[in-house]
């Protein structure tokens, strides 16, 4: 995709997503009836899924695009890894403390060793080392290889991560907060609302993916062309 | 296939002869296991609560942090004299230079888990009624899993500017399947439940160990060149 | 100074937009079907869409002061 292309994506998706997250808000605050189990609080449901989508979709993105990275050199794919890693932090975040809110009304407490909430602790945890390995080289180079590294060990761990934690959990039945993780009769309308959610998310994500991978590109070029001056001068002097 | 473990026992092998000259990283897992022991009986209240009832998860923290301490150390040597320049001209495969330091972190790390056992087991008063050489089979496989993630990230820290303070961050999430299935699996053994029961953790601790000695072997060269 | 204004316009639309979601709350507060559904809650849900707002606008803030940073760079040329 040249520059042209990818401004005019940026623009169109992020219209786009905007559009549809008014959409949302108008769905869930005016239109999408309450849930009879849970009431209100509920309606976190509508986004605290999609967070959690994209958290994944960005996570997934970090760990082909870093495993293929280190096997092509190809710097475009840690740009697209890099930019798929900030948008897994903001979602798992936005995930992280959705979550509480829910369960603070939905179970009582807010905070409950959740297998999907555990994970996303985890997986929260694991993108930060991905940024602070990044940044902690003195060759950026380097950095950005070893986070490709983590990018890879973490897709590899997470599944099993995720199993363990569920596993843990299974050995102690819970009734009544097993009930509030697997809680909803969703009908037609609260389906058609998380739809919206989910692309709402999607196009949000698309767009500043591709922002932040453009400016990404922007800042390569800038730096080598830096070093190239750098090198003309020794080459002068 | 001969030549390579040999080349791998060579890692090894050299690794486990400066450590017996100094015994730095043994010193410091071997006092390190001793004194949390002795903290934790003093920060445990007794007429509450049970010390048999968390003793397999206060030996497992206490085997990964103190693992942290010495596996830290893993490359510095190397990094230190300037080594690691040489052992890249080498014709030595990187991985074999790999699987020989995780060896080497093996064999130390498993004997200061056998330590810990025995210092919690005395100063706790544990009874094991259950299977040893099961109890050997998990904790074999968690430290191995364990070494395994631990020796590829040393390596990075090694490197990086925050050094040895940024390898937790690290690693701790990452080791959440061999800290559950570790610890589970102790707490039945030490409760003398049968084998059975804790069948499914060795197999889940093997894996682990598996997929990340191979990952590490193969990531390790992305890590080590300049 | 015409980014100042744009930023400035797109904070107060945000504002805007959070008020707007609160505007049911405001609605219903005095009567007697606000007495048995609002209060906590709510406020939980419009903290939770806050939150989403807040974040995904820190991340669009972030993009935004590299592009101007890059723009910065390539005026020095």
């Amino acid at each position: 995709m040249n520059e042209k292309q990818i401004q005019w994506s940026v623009g169109v998706l992020g219209a786009l997503g905007v559009a549809t997250v008014i959409l949302l808000h108008w769905m869930v605050f005016f239109w999408v009836p309450t849930e009879a189990t849970m009431g209100v609080v509920q309606r976190i449901f509508y986004i605290h899924v999609p967070a959690w989508w994209i958290a994944f979709v960005g996570f997934g993105l970090v760990g082909l695009c870093s495993a293929v990275y280190l096997w092509l050199g190809d710097e475009r794919l840690d740009r697209a890894a890099v930019a798929g890693a900030e948008a897994g932090m903001v979602f798992t975040t936005i995930g992280l403390l959705t979550g509480p809110l829910w369960g603070r009304v939905a179970w009582g407490t807010w905070w409950e060793w959740e297998p999907r909430l555990t994970s996303a602790l985890i997986l929260w945890f694991i993108y930060l080392g991905y940024f602070l390995v990044r940044r902690s080289t003195a060759n950026p180079e380097q950095g950005k290889k070893f986070a490709a590294v983590i990018g890879i060990i973490g897709v590899l761990d997470i599944p099993l991560i995720h199993v363990s934690v569920t596993w843990l959990r299974s050995l102690h039945p819970q009734a009544v907060i097993l009930s509030a993780e697997n809680p909803m009769n969703l009908d037609g309308s609260m389906g058609a609302t998380i739809g919206v959610g989910l692309l709402a998310f999607s196009l949000i994500f698309a767009s500043l993916f591709l922002a932040r991978y453009a400016v990404a590109g922007y800042e390569r070029e800038l730096d080598l062309r830096d070093a190239r001056l750098v090198g003309a001068q020794a080459v002068e002097a | 296939m001969r030549a390579y473990l040999a080349l791998v026992w060579a890692v090894t092998r050299k690794d486990l002869l400066v450590e017996f000259r100094t015994y730095e990283r043994l010193t410091a897992m071997g006092a390190f296991a001793v004194l949390v022991g002795v903290l934790f009986n003093f920060s445990i209240d007794t007429a509450v609560v049970r010390p048999q009832d968390i003793a397999a998860a206060l030996i497992w923290m206490t085997i990964i942090f103190g693992g942290m301490l010495g596996m830290g150390r893993t490359f510095r040597l190397e990094e230190e004299d300037g080594a690691l320049a040489g052992i890249l001209q080498s014709p030595i495969p990187l991985h074999a230079l790999y699987l020989g330091k995780v060896l080497g972190n093996f064999i130390l790390l498993s004997a200061m888990a056998t330590l810990v056992f025995f210092v919690f087991g005395l100063f706790f008063r544990l009874s094991f009624s259950g299977n040893p050489v099961v109890l050997v089979a998990i904790v074999g496989l968690g430290v191995l899993g364990f070494v395994s993630l631990t020796t590829l990230f040393s390596a990075m820290a090694t490197r990086s500017s925050m050094g040895e303070s940024l390898l937790p961050v690290l690693v701790f999430p990452l080791l959440v399947p061999v800290v559950v299935y570790g610890a589970t699996a102790t707490d039945r053994l030490f409760a003398g439940r049968p084998v059975v029961e804790v069948g499914g953790n060795l197999r889940m601790l093997a894996a682990f160990a598996i997929i990340f000695t191979v990952a590490g072997a193969g990531l390790f060269r992305f890590v080590i060149e300049e | 100074m015409d980014q100042k204004r744009v930023s400035r316009w797109t904070t107060a639309f945000m504002l805007g937009v959070l008020l707007v979601q609160a505007s049911p709350v405001w609605a219903q507060a005095g009567t007697a079907l606000g007495e048995q559904t609002l209060g906590r809650p709510y406020w939980h849900v419009f903290a939770a869409y806050a939150i989403v707002w807040i974040l995904v606008g820190g991340w669009i803030f972030s993009i935004v002061r590299r592009l101007r940073r890059v723009e910065e760079r390539l005026g020095n040329e």
